[in-house]
């Protein structure tokens, strides 16, 4: 298991997370969300070692995080990195041996992913030579080359056109697939929706929500029923007990159900104004999910 | 695929140092500068051949026999500082062709006659007609004293007293200094360049937070400076050694064995100066994030190494002086200034252990504070960081 357990962090009087705390399991990919500065940066270099903590720390197979077992993760920084003058091959090689390859296994790694990425052609090229798509490719590269037991990367969506948005997301779920805990921050909210076994909610550097997309659905708008009814009266369902009307609009009907109220008796109900055309529990995307969560509510407010 | 194995903090120093190396030698602007300097060494060494064997030379002809005169004319040649060579010549015509087809600058027919004659293509320059002149003279003297009995004339010698002795062999090592010293600080500046560059390439394309999920900072810093002092070591070796061979193959030191000795201390003191530049100048180099700011951060440091020189030239003039005495101790400075007062030969070996101490203190220092900031100021990447920010900045 990656544990990240209790974070706590300000800079001067700025608090910049305040006990940020998720678990992920190998095999398994986790989506770190959140609004811009909420503290997923952050909360990823304090992994690397790039930032130290004020409490709380992130430990891996419950040891916690040294410079021995950093050298075992692959890490993709937010703002991009290379020697823009090293050739491709060279300077994934080069990162290859600072994760501990020997350099005849470094240059063989380094060799295998810059051709399974697609850029054998380009390994002898300055990395400042190839265009954004293929930098970030190499970035890519760098942190796989090693074969990390662990992948930590900040936005590596972040500048991708549809196509490599896929053939990044086909390396990870693979890499995912080998065991990895792989963990990610993204403002696209549909891609960790797809790919994410699980999903971190991270606001004003609290976890706010996380769990499984399911879980997160269940627990947030678990109650919410979406019923068509496209020959029903106007406030056929206002006379029911226990739901609360949501919405409606031409027989399309919101309602939200008490926790005691019995789905059945709704439907029922439904079917006596005529015809029912759509009767379901609502899926709220995550994105729904993600602005009910970060939405400040009253009382946090007055608090 | 074999499997990671963690690596020791010198395994990554290593690393970090032989991709500095790899990187360097293939880049364009330390061939360029690497061979303009061996140029520079290679062309002033044939320079001072040529100044050197610019005596003058004079080829006589003479024709008949030429037993007594050749002696003679060589040992007028010497008396007045011109190279002699004589070429026997059959007859008068023989003389003449080789004068006019420029064999001999001069020559002469009838030399032991009482009326000599001396050939020459247009007229005769002062040291060929004087030092033909003198020898004839010579010899006729020396005959007509014998025919009037007289073998042996007594003649007094004048003895010569040098004051200054070592004057020369001083003044060919104290040129050997400066020679060094100015090498030291071309090195010095170019690779101090060359560190901090390394450094602000570095922020500025964000490698280093990648570079630092695996390496300490000082494991960074160790590595770029050992990588590019080893080259720099390198350079100034390879550069001696031509330096130095060329002058005693071609014999333009008069005591090789002291020329060696000063090229071995400036050898020595450049390990040190490097080590305490270089460090310096990564540090001030790690404050900025673009290459355009550097000259700003740089600038008292670059004044330092300037004003280092300076004294270090001016102690060449006056090595016994109390400015030259004085700095030869300051750290920063004595790198310069120690080479040229060792060179000069007025120093005691505990001054220069002392200096030397003082240096390594000084870089021990540097690199502890320096080092503090480095880390520090690593990892902010947007804009200037002031010096006093990063002492304060917690280190991670």
């Amino acid at each position: 298991m990656l544990e990240f357990d209790g974070l706590h962090k300000s800079f001067g009087d700025n608090r910049v997370l305040d006990g940020v705390g998720f678990t992920v399991a190998p095999g398994s990919m986790f989506g770190f969300c959140g609004s811009n500065g909420a503290g997923k940066t952050t909360t990823m270099r304090i992994a690397m070692g790039l930032v130290r903590p004020d409490a709380g720390r992130v430990s891996w197979q419950g040891r916690p995080l040294d410079d021995a077992v950093r050298r075992r993760i692959g890490y993709m920084p937010e703002e991009r990195g290379l020697y823009p003058k090293m050739k491709v091959g060279e300077q994934v090689t080069y990162f290859a041996r600072l994760h501990g390859l020997g350099a005849a296994a470094a240059a063989r790694a380094a060799a295998e992913w810059i051709e399974r990425l697609g850029l054998g052609e380009r390994r002898g090229d300055a990395v400042e030579k190839l265009s954004l798509g293929n930098q970030q490719r190499v970035q890519l590269a760098a942190a796989l080359v090693s074969r990390p037991e662990v992948l930590i990367l900040d936005e590596p969506f972040s500048g991708l056109d549809p196509i490599g948005v896929d053939s990044l997301a086909e390396a990870l779920l693979g890499q995912a697939r080998e065991g990895v805990p792989v963990v990610f921050s993204s403002h696209q909210l549909d891609l960790v929706e797809r790919l994410c076994d699980a999903v971190g909610i991270l606001a004003r550097g609290r976890m706010v929500a996380t769990g499984t997309v399911e879980e997160l659905r269940r627990r947030e708008a678990g109650r919410l029923l979406r019923v068509v009814v496209p020959d029903a009266a106007p406030h056929w369902a206002a006379s029911l007990t226990g739901v609360r009307v949501v919405s409606e609009q031409a027989g399309d009907t919101l309602l939200e159900l008490d926790g005691g109220t019995d789905d059945q008796e709704v439907l029922s109900a439904a079917l006596r104004t005529g015809r029912v055309t759509h009767f379901a529990w609502r899926q709220p995307t995550l994105v729904e999910l993600f602005r009910e969560a970060v939405t400040v509510s009253p009382q946090e407010v007055a608090a | 695929m074999s499997e990671p194995r963690d690596l020791s903090s010198s395994g990554l120093v290593r690393l970090v140092a032989a991709r500095e190396i790899s990187t360097r030698i293939r880049d364009r602007s330390f061939i360029i500068s690497s061979v303009v300097i061996i140029l520079l060494i290679v062309g002033s060494i044939a320079f001072q051949v040529v100044l050197s064997s610019g005596g003058e030379k004079v080829r006589v002809g003479v024709v008949g026999d030429r037993t007594a005169l050749q002696p003679a004319l060589v040992a007028q040649g010497k008396a007045v500082g011109v190279d002699v060579t004589v070429v026997g010549l059959a007859d008068e015509a023989a003389a003449r062709s080789a004068v006019e087809d420029g064999d001999v600058d001069g020559a002469l027919v009838d030399g032991a006659d009482p009326t000599p004659e001396l050939v020459v293509q247009e007229s005769a320059d002062a040291s060929l007609q004087a030092v033909v002149q003198g020898a004839v003279s010579e010899l006729s003297l020396g005959e007509q004293l014998a025919r009037a009995g007289i073998s042996k004339l007594d003649v007094p010698q004048v003895a010569v007293t040098p004051l200054e002795p070592d004057a020369e062999q001083n003044g060919q090592r104290i040129a050997a200094a400066i020679i060094g010293v100015s090498l030291l600080y071309g090195l010095l500046i170019l690779f101090g360049q060359f560190i901090a560059q390394g450094v602000v390439e570095e922020k500025s394309s964000r490698v280093v937070e990648l570079l630092l999920a695996t390496l300490r900072p000082w494991q960074l810093l160790a590595g770029k400076i050992i990588g590019l002092g080893v080259l720099g070591l390198a350079q100034i070796v390879l550069i001696v050694v031509i330096g130095v061979g060329g002058a005693l193959a071609f014999d333009i030191v008069d005591v090789p064995g002291d020329v060696v000795g000063t090229a071995v201390s400036v050898v020595l003191w450049f390990v040190l100066g490097f080590a305490f530049y270089a460090s310096i100048f990564a540090v001030a180099a790690s404050l900025v994030s673009r290459q355009e700011d550097l000259g700003t951060v740089l600038m008292p440091t670059s004044l330092l190494l300037i004003a280092s020189l300076v004294i270090g030239l001016q102690a060449a003039g006056n090595p016994g002086g109390a400015l030259a005495r004085v700095t030869s101790f300051v750290p920063g400075l004595s790198p310069m200034v120690m080479p040229v007062r060792q060179a000069a030969g007025h120093v005691a070996a505990w001054e220069v252990a002392l200096s030397a101490v003082l240096m390594l203190v000084a870089v021990a220092l540097v690199v502890r504070l320096g080092g503090r900031v480095y880390s520090a100021a690593l990892l902010r990447t947007s804009g200037k960081t002031k010096l006093k920010d990063a002492f304060r900045a917690e280190r991670v």
